[in-house]
């Protein structure tokens, strides 16, 4: 754990050191601890191209990557462990699809001030399909049989399809804007501020103590319904809270972010080789691993290649593979 | 302690007319210190009334009491310290180790937050030993045999350390050997520590044999309730599962046992 830690703030040094202007990591020192200590080191003479550079636009972008890696990470682990579904991931119940479908309205509107209208359409329309999905898997008859894991994902499934074509359509009368709408849902971390860094740390840290206070509860759940009830869990409250915050959090991650694939479907199963299935362990390190990955990715695309390309293309080119990896050596087991 | 069943009626639909009642209008008791078996055909409501006594299902009418307090009315933990249950569903979705498992049976007594006591680990490692997985601890769960996992079950639901044990066919992947260990360990948890276990049997001739009293079941109705010897007749064999049998006592059990001939 301490090592994931002290890996991801390496990480963060050297992200916001490589890119189109390289800066060597003492001066990134130098301007972090004049930023937060408000003191002046003694070589004090920072380069203001630089101070600018760091501040405003790498560091509001690693730390909004990180965040959003993390909490993508979270939230696969949580729909993993609620549906009981290897497969499942944050966009399993058609979150993803109902961000989607906000944010390709607010582009096709073209609503005035588009840096604020495109996330919170997609929020809206993230939780919106949430309430769909719930709605239709809910019945208050049987509330345990509604909100089982094949009700859930049958509902997320029928949603978001709905969506898909509604999207498909909405790209279809979009004419020149359809360029937009393809790259807001490939996802992208270009020109991040520190509002979505403060918005994205906010919902990362309530979902953490959320999910950290039910780990053991979830746990239980993999036992099944019927023994997980008869050893105290509250089924119906327990499956609720974690999955409305495995939801939010993944509606946060598309709305600041776009549609990035793989994190949380992969970072889970991976971490879960190294720890075991304990989710006390796999929470917090699934966060630190999902940051850390969404960081490297980032960085690749931002510093590295000569062209800035989608990071949610990345994420599911280098993902993917690993996926098919893991899918075939564990379907023989 | 007891549980008593009131007028206990349940479906799975709300608007289910009287023949769709899984359970109808069920009233009986059942007392601390006593080895109870049900026993009926497939879909008689057996494994429905457990999960009724455990609070899993709600009754549509009618009221569950473990001494005069309705069982809806406990927390879902204190609840854990009273009933623990062995279900027929003994898959683990995620290869939790043997020895996670048998702990998790001391989940509703370790706060959240903190480790396991010294105590809920000793008790772990005990049932362990007693039930004979102690060897398999630190294997996956999901790698074990159907024999093996429900042995696992087994030690943690006794793990639980509840006054009531339920068992749903808790023996139907055993061998002879680890069925009649667990049987043994079951009957003096009831009488050296007067706990009050139902379980279900698809074997006639173990309920007869292990069990203070059985009780039949025929679509949600009870056919018979009493003592092992008064409830294993003939007619009631014939009438409940529509087989021809031979019901005679047998010297070397020391109870009734049921033999099937053929022609």
């Amino acid at each position: 754990m301490i090592l994931f830690s002290l890996f991801l703030v390496l990480m963060i040094f050297l992200s916001l050191s490589m890119g189109y202007i390289r800066i060597p990591l003492t001066d990134i020192l130098n301007i972090l601890i004049t930023k937060t200590a408000g003191t002046l080191p003694g070589f004090g003479n920072i380069n203001e191209t630089h101070l600018a550079v760091i501040m405003d636009v790498r560091l509001p972008r690693i730390l909004s990557c990180a965040g959003v890696g993390a909490a993508l990470a979270l939230s696969g682990v949580l729909f993993q462990g609620i549906l009981l579904n290897p497969l499942a991931d944050p966009y399993t119940l058609g979150v993803s699809a109902g961000a989607a479908f906000g944010a390709s309205i607010a582009i096709l509107l073209n609503l005035s001030n588009a840096f604020v209208s495109v996330p919170i359409f997609a929020f809206t329309g993230a939780c919106l399909t949430l309430f769909m999905v719930i709605f239709l898997s809910y019945s208050s008859k049987n509330p345990m049989a509604g909100l089982s894991s094949n009700n859930l994902i049958l509902s997320g499934v029928i949603v978001a399809a709905i969506l898909s074509a509604g999207i498909s359509f909405l790209k279809f009368i979009a004419n020149e804007q359809v360029s937009v709408i393809i790259f807001w849902l490939m996802g992208s971390f270009a020109s991040k501020t520190w509002p979505n860094v403060a918005t994205i740390i906010i919902f990362l840290i309530a979902g953490f103590f959320i999910s950290m206070f039910f780990a053991r509860d979830l746990n239980l759940i993999s036992l099944g319904a019927k023994s997980a009830s008869s050893l105290g869990v509250d089924l119906k409250k327990v499956t609720f809270i974690l999955l409305l915050s495995g939801s939010f959090l993944a509606a946060v991650c598309v709305s600041i972010s776009g549609i990035i694939g793989f994190v949380g479907l992969l970072v889970p199963h991976m971490v879960r080789f190294i720890t075991g299935p304990d989710n006390r362990k796999l929470i917090p390190l699934s966060m630190l691993s999902g940051a850390v990955l969404l960081l490297f990715a980032d960085t690749i695309t931002r510093a590295v290649l000569p062209q800035e390309i989608p990071i949610g293309v990345l994420t599911a080119l280098t993902g993917g593979p690993v996926f098919c990896w893991i899918f075939k050596k564990n379907r023989f087991k | 302690m007891k549980i008593s069943l009131h007028n206990i009626s349940f479906s799975y639909d709300d608007n289910s007319s009287d023949d769709g009642m899984i359970i109808k209008n069920f009233t009986g008791s059942f007392c601390s210190g006593s080895f109870y078996s049900v026993i009926g055909p497939n879909g008689s409501g057996k494994t429905t009334l457990l999960d009724l006594i455990s609070g899993f299902l709600k009754p549509l009418s009618g009221d569950i009491e473990i001494d005069s307090t309705p069982i809806l009315s406990f927390s879902k933990k204190n609840l854990a310290k009273l009933i623990s249950i062995v279900s027929q569903d003994y898959a683990v979705n995620f290869p939790f180790c043997v020895k996670d498992i048998i702990l998790m049976g001391r989940h509703p007594y370790i706060p959240r937050f903190s480790p396991p006591s010294a105590e809920d680990i000793q008790k772990a490692e005990n049932m362990m030993d007693i039930c004979g997985i102690s060897h398999l601890q630190d294997r996956k769960i999901n790698e074990l045999s159907g024999g093996e996992r429900q042995r696992c079950v087994f030690a943690r639901a006794l793990c639980q350390d509840t006054p009531i044990l339920l068992l749903d066919e808790a023996f139907s992947n055993m061998d002879i050997h680890h069925t009649l260990q667990m049987l043994q360990l079951v009957k003096y948890s009831v009488k050296d520590n007067n706990k009050l276990v139902i379980s279900v049997f698809h074997d006639l001739n173990l309920a007869s044999t292990w069990s203070d009293a059985i009780l039949v079941l025929k679509k949600g109705e009870i056919r018979a309730f009493g003592r092992s010897s008064d409830v294993l007749t003939e007619e009631t064999i014939k009438e409940v599962f529509e087989v021809n049998s031979i019901v005679e006592y047998n010297e070397h059990v020391h109870a009734k046992q049921v033999y099937y001939p053929t022609h």
